[in-house]
């Protein structure tokens, strides 16, 4: 399985912190697109403002995704 | 190679405390320069904040930055305590201290990593109060005291 989880705005948007997606063949945009679909839905988030870890690393290109990976999506960051 | 003290705190940060053991630690470098940082009221508009976390990412931010200002100022030591989850208006929210033997070179390490986290901490804030919750960006002037240091 992987492990999807959600931070910020993100988790209040969609109203939970986590979900887990099936590994099969998965790749991460796969995974992003239906996040994604379901986050611009409601209209309080643009793509733009979306960034994407795999395993704490933040990253923008597309990959295949392994059993155990570790997959994040947050607004940007406040700072502290 | 300076010593780093990071710290992701869920619980209340004790400022005084903190700056106590940092001195006690490293005081024998001769320059101690500390800054702590508390949740403002905002004029009666801010009760608390609530500072959301990614386990792992968000400490690992933190070391990136006080491993950059270890590395530009001749520090001995650097402290970063840093608040999440929920932190009422009037506790503190951040300790910073660096050690030097010279003075500028703490005062500008603290400046400095302050100044990265105050936009780039891998935290996500909500401030709550009289006219509810939201979701806070770095402000334009938090990224206007970063560039600061890309001009030296």
């Amino acid at each position: 399985m992987i492990n999807v989880l959600f931070f910020g705005k993100m988790a209040d948007i969609l109203g939970r912190r986590a979900l887990q997606v099936e590994a099969g063949d998965a790749y991460l945009f796969t995974v992003r697109d239906r996040v994604f679909e379901e986050a611009l839905d409601t209209g309080r988030l643009r793509v733009a403002d979306i960034r994407v870890s795999v395993n704490r690393q933040v990253v923008t290109d597309d990959m295949p995704l392994h059993d155990g990976d570790e997959v994040a999506f947050f607004s940007v960051f406040s700072g502290g | 190679m300076a010593e780093l003290d990071i710290r992701l705190v869920e619980d209340a940060l004790d400022a005084a405390a903190a700056n106590a053991e940092f001195v006690a630690a490293h005081g024998a470098a001769g320059a101690v320069a500390t800054f702590a940082g508390m949740v403002r009221t905002e004029a009666g508009a801010v009760d608390h904040l609530y500072l959301d976390w990614y386990p792992g990412m968000t400490e690992a931010s933190f070391r990136e930055i006080a491993e950059a200002a270890a590395a530009r100022f001749d520090v001995s030591a650097l402290a970063v305590h840093h608040r999440c989850g929920r932190v009422d208006a009037g506790q503190a929210i951040v300790f910073i201290a660096a050690a030097s033997r010279h003075r500028r070179a703490a005062l500008q390490a603290v400046d400095y990593a302050m100044d990265r986290l105050k936009s780039e901490a891998a935290l996500w804030k909500r401030e709550g109060g009289r006219d509810g919750e939201r979701w806070v960006e770095p402000r334009a002037e938090d990224l206007k005291d970063l560039e600061r240091w890309t001009h030296e």
